[in-house]
């Protein structure tokens, strides 16, 4: 068979590059989709880091605002530059109510304090928190606090101009709940009439809770960090880094994350980083950090606010439609592979069938198949093909033809068209061997022409030879078509007679051969009998085999034909003549002189 | 044709190799972190620089965690943080150490695993003569660095030279006067500048008169400090006229490179001074370690760090200036750490005198 490896192999080609093809498009596509996820993750985690920023701003600039209120009602001025906190004050009583109602109002208050610049920075109004609610501290709990920047900072400033202290962990005694907590101080001056400064209004804030309400929107899977200008993490979902300056050990963000770096150094106000990209920077995180300034534009402060995503829950949506692109390639490639055996297949048939044509030359059902009409290369390949099969074919057909003729020329008389002496042997061989094991007979007529000498010799050869090829057809006529004629040569003729009537039939057929060439034939428009001695010898009386038959036909039809023209002779009938001759020989001998001329001749 | 296509199909077999490559790319392969040894170290402001850490962490592959502390009272609050890692090494003043050493927290250093012992100056080899650092006949602190804790004043506000801490309280420097932010040495020196013989010793009399004398000076000052660069800064900004240095001649340093111009006196009433010594925790898990480091910062290259970046003296070399006459109170154990702490947070966040 025609290899099935062609189509195998080619198979195989093919629908690997399908399925590389596939799978590449897919992967590629699986990479593309996960860069656009995580871009816009980063997009949208910017913007909500900013807007986490902007609240963080408007929410001190609220405080800001609050403290601008507060130094800016009317009382403050007098009672900051006339109160000592001892004893009774109408002034700064209705004033405490008012600082009392903020206090409620804004739970991230931690402190909200009247500081006057005598007495030591003392404390005039103070409400601190605990846990049962508002505390107001008063009498001599109040304290000094003009030892603090806070206060001294503040006091430095014109009025209607805020301080933003920087974020710091409150440890001063005695503060309630402020104390050990992440604050953040606004202050602002307090002038008396003549606009001079006489104290100060400091909001402490609770910069955890404020965050914390900040951020109560976003997603649950973000991670919130804050770092004060100089780095040191406020806010970091591990809390043990956050305020490190105050255990010793400071943690800084730019160390943590080294690509805020700018942000401190004031040459970028925002920076995003996705671990997808960069996963040494933002290790399986997508990262937006922001650098807030605050508190008005007094001393220059600024907080950075980073969030953080888990790359996992952004690419989650990657990895289904990755689920669904290695479904999707699995698909295609069972496609690919169907395809690359459908045209693999397709592609070598037309070779399977020049292939078949070749091995099947001569057989005409192989080439009605031969795709000839195609008219690509396979097309042209074929029909050569078929060109030089016919070719060849007909080559062959011609040879074939020579030979049979040649073969015929050999077993046959030229003259006549009748076998000639080797193919009759053949054929007396076959017929003995046939008659031997039917256990039947045969028969075999020697046939010679008695006048054809002076009819050859009379008339010329062309005649003669007419008249031999008339004979062969008379011969013919008169035997049935089993029976087998040949020509020896010359005028002799032999009859093969075959069945199991043969030997019986034999002595009828002689006489009708002899009379059908004793019927006088016109011949270029002369009348002529040729007549004919006829020997009969059979099988397996007078002989076992074709040689011996043929001789002892042959000496019968030379005893017929010394005899007497138009005779036959069977060879038994010789022998039994011969026989008898040779006993009247012996008597004659015996009794010689006794009676002479006495004749016995063989008749039929 | 056939041929050609055999080739083709060899062809192929890069492809497959490609594939095979993809598929390799998609696994990541994990870093596996190797077990490492950590140092967990507490130092004050320069006596660990990120280089001098760096060439430890290569020398001995190990991890060096530093934690910083301004005052003997964080260094107590480290120690006995819970919820953090312990400290293996940790350096303290002598009287500190003393403290330690009696509340079982440190353990007995070898000397012989201590070979740079040997560099330090005769006064600091003799071990026993140093209160505190020896105990039944144990060896618990190496001394590493020392320094008065004199008066650090503005030439250009003060041409004459202060004489006495009691400078501090002068009037004349309201808002203009810098003190550090530590409990014991406040008393100490108040006592001192009061003329107290025994400034560790005090009786409930004299740290009730010493506390409101600490309101008075609170009453004089900008602010407090603690790291010696926070003061250096409010030094500059605010004009500061005088301020203990608690940090002493580290201090005069660091304000000389900032750029001012600035003078450092030993009061006649005598003068606080620390020997801070290294010292190995009993929870130190790689003790070898430990004493590698404590050896490693009495190197002369380490060591040596401390007159230059620091303006420290260290213990290998005896400092040019060497004022004999000036009397050092090296700081010993106080009578009741507790009580002086209690009474100086409400004096730092502004207790008034009428309540002590």
């Amino acid at each position: 068979m025609i290899r099935p490896g062609l189509t195998f192999k080619l198979s195989v080609l093919l629908a690997c590059i399908g399925v590389l093809a596939s799978g590449a498009t897919g992967y590629y596509a699986y990479r593309a989709n996960r860069a656009m996820l995580v871009n816009e993750a980063g997009r949208s985690l910017l913007t909500s880091t900013e807007l986490l920023g902007q609240r963080f701003s408007v929410a001190i600039d609220d405080v800001g605002a609050d403290a601008l209120v507060l130094a800016g009602m009317p009382s403050s001025g007098e009672v900051a530059q006339t109160d000592d906190g001892l004893g009774e004050n109408a002034a700064r009583e209705r004033l405490a109510q008012v600082y009392s109602s903020f206090m409620v109002h804004h739970p991230d208050y931690l402190q909200i304090r009247l500081i006057t610049r005598q007495h030591y920075g003392l404390e005039l109004i103070r409400f601190d928190r605990d846990a049962d609610g508002l505390v107001r501290v008063e009498g001599n709990r109040l304290q000094e606090k003009g030892q603090f920047a806070y206060i001294f900072d503040t006091l430095a400033f014109s009025p209607g101009r805020l301080y933003a202290s920087p974020i710091s962990v409150n440890h001063e005694y005695d503060a309630h709940a402020a104390e050990g907590k992440p604050t953040l101080r606004l202050g602002t001056p307090v002038a008396n009439a003549k606009g001079a400064v006489v104290g100060v209004v400091v909001i402490d804030v609770d910069l955890a809770g404020m965050l914390k309400r900040l951020q109560s929107d976003l997603p649950s899977d973000y991670q919130v960090y804050l770092a004060n200008e100089w780095g040191d993490f406020l806010v970091h979902p591990d809390g043990s880094k956050t305020f490190g300056f105050d255990k010793g050990r400071r943690v800084l963000m730019q160390d943590s994350f080294a690509v805020t770096k700018p942000l401190f150094e004031q040459s970028q106000s925002e920076v995003l980083v996705n671990g997808l990209t960069y996963p040494r920077q933002a290790a399986e995180q997508v990262l937006a950090f922001v650098r807030r300034p605050f508190g008005a534009s007094e001393g220059n402060r600024f907080i950075v606010l980073g969030l953080a995503k888990p790359l996992e829950d952004v690419l989650s949506d990657a990895n289904l439609l990755g689920n669904r692109i290695i479904r999707m390639v699995l698909v295609f490639s069972a496609l690919a592979v169907l395809l690359a055996i459908l045209f693999a297949r397709a592609l070598t048939k037309p070779l399977h069938i020049l292939a078949y044509a070749a091995t099947h030359l001569f057989a005409e059902h192989a080439m009605e198949t031969l795709p000839l009409k195609r008219t690509d290369e396979i097309g042209v390949l074929a029909r050569c093909f078929d060109r030089l099969r016919r070719e060849i074919k007909s080559q062959m057909d011609v040879l074939h033809n020579k030979q049979t003729e040649l073969v015929h020329l050999a077993t046959h008389d030229g003259l006549t068209g009748l076998p000639n002496r080797m193919l009759f042997m053949q054929k007396l061989e076959n017929a003995i061997e046939e008659a031997t094991r039917r256990q039947e007979g045969l028969a075999v007529l020697f046939v010679d022409l008695d006048r054809f000498k002076q009819i050859n010799d009379q008339f010329g050869h062309s005649v003669g030879d007419k008249v031999l090829v008339v004979v062969a057809r008379r011969l013919k006529q008169v035997l049935c078509t089993a029976d087998v004629v040949a020509r020896l040569g010359g005028d002799e003729f032999i009859v093969l007679i075959e069945g199991p009537r043969a030997v019986e039939a034999a002595p009828a057929i002689a006489s009708r051969i002899m009379n059908t060439l004793n019927e006088e034939l016109l011949m270029d428009g002369q009348n002529m009998a040729v007549g004919a001695s006829i020997g009969i010898s059979q099988f397996p009386d007078d002989s076992g085999t074709a040689e011996e038959l043929l001789l002892n036909a042959d000496a019968a039809m030379y005893a017929a034909k010394s005899g007497g023209r138009c005779a036959y002779l069977r060879y038994h009938d010789l022998l039994e003549a011969r026989r008898l001759e040779q006993l009247e020989q012996a008597r004659a001998q015996a009794s010689e002189g006794a009676t002479q001329g006495h004749e016995a001749e063989p008749m039929a | 044709m056939p041929f050609a296509l055999r080739h083709a199909v060899f062809r192929a077999s890069p492809a497959l190799l490609i594939i095979a490559v993809f598929c390799c790319g998609l696994l990541s392969a994990a870093p596996v972190a190797a077990g490492e040894k950590v140092l967990r170290v507490l130092a004050w402001p320069g006596y660990a620089d990120a280089d001098v850490v760096r060439n430890f962490e290569a020398r001995y592959k190990a991890r060096v965690e530093v934690t910083m502390v301004d005052s003997d009272e964080a260094l107590w609050a480290q120690m006995h943080a819970k919820g953090t890692p312990p400290f293996d090494v940790l350096a303290a003043n002598a009287a500190e150490i003393e403290r330690y050493t009696r509340a079982n927290l440190l353990a007995p250093l070898d000397l012989a695993s201590l070979p740079n012992t040997k560099r330090q100056l005769p006064r600091f080899q003799a071990l026993s003569l140093i209160e505190g650092l020896t105990s039944a006949g144990k060896v618990y602190g190496i001394p590493f660095t020392y320094s008065s804790m004199g008066l650090i004043y503005d030439r250009k506000q003060i041409a004459v030279a202060p004489r006495s801490m009691l400078e501090l309280w002068n009037p004349r420097y309201r808002g203009k006067v810098l003190d550090f932010n530590s409990a014991q040495h406040n008393f100490s020196f108040t006592a001192l500048a009061l003329g107290y013989t025994h400034p560790f010793e005090l009786n409930a009399v004299q740290m009730r008169l010493i506390a409101h004398k600490l309101i008075a000076l609170r009453r004089n000052l900008l602010t407090y400090y603690t790291l010696p660069e926070e003061a250096t800064a409010f030094f500059i900004q605010h004009k500061v006229a005088l301020m203990f240095g608690n940090y002493g001649t580290q201090q005069v340093e660091l304000l000389r490179r900032a750029g001012a111009d600035v003078g450092y006196v030993i009061p006649d009433e005598g003068v606080l001074a620390w020997l801070d010594c290294w010292a190995m925790t009993r929870s130190a898990s790689d003790r070898p370690l430990a004493l590698a480091w404590i050896d490693y910062m009495l190197e002369p290259e380490v060591s040596g760090l401390l007159p230059q970046r620091q303006g420290l003296a260290n213990t290998l070399t005896a400092p040019v200036d060497n004022n004999d006459n000036a009397r050092i109170v090296w700081i010993g154990p106080v009578e009741d750490i507790q009580r002086r702490e209690e009474l100086w947070t409400r004096i730092v966040s502004g207790d008034r005198s009428e309540r002590f």
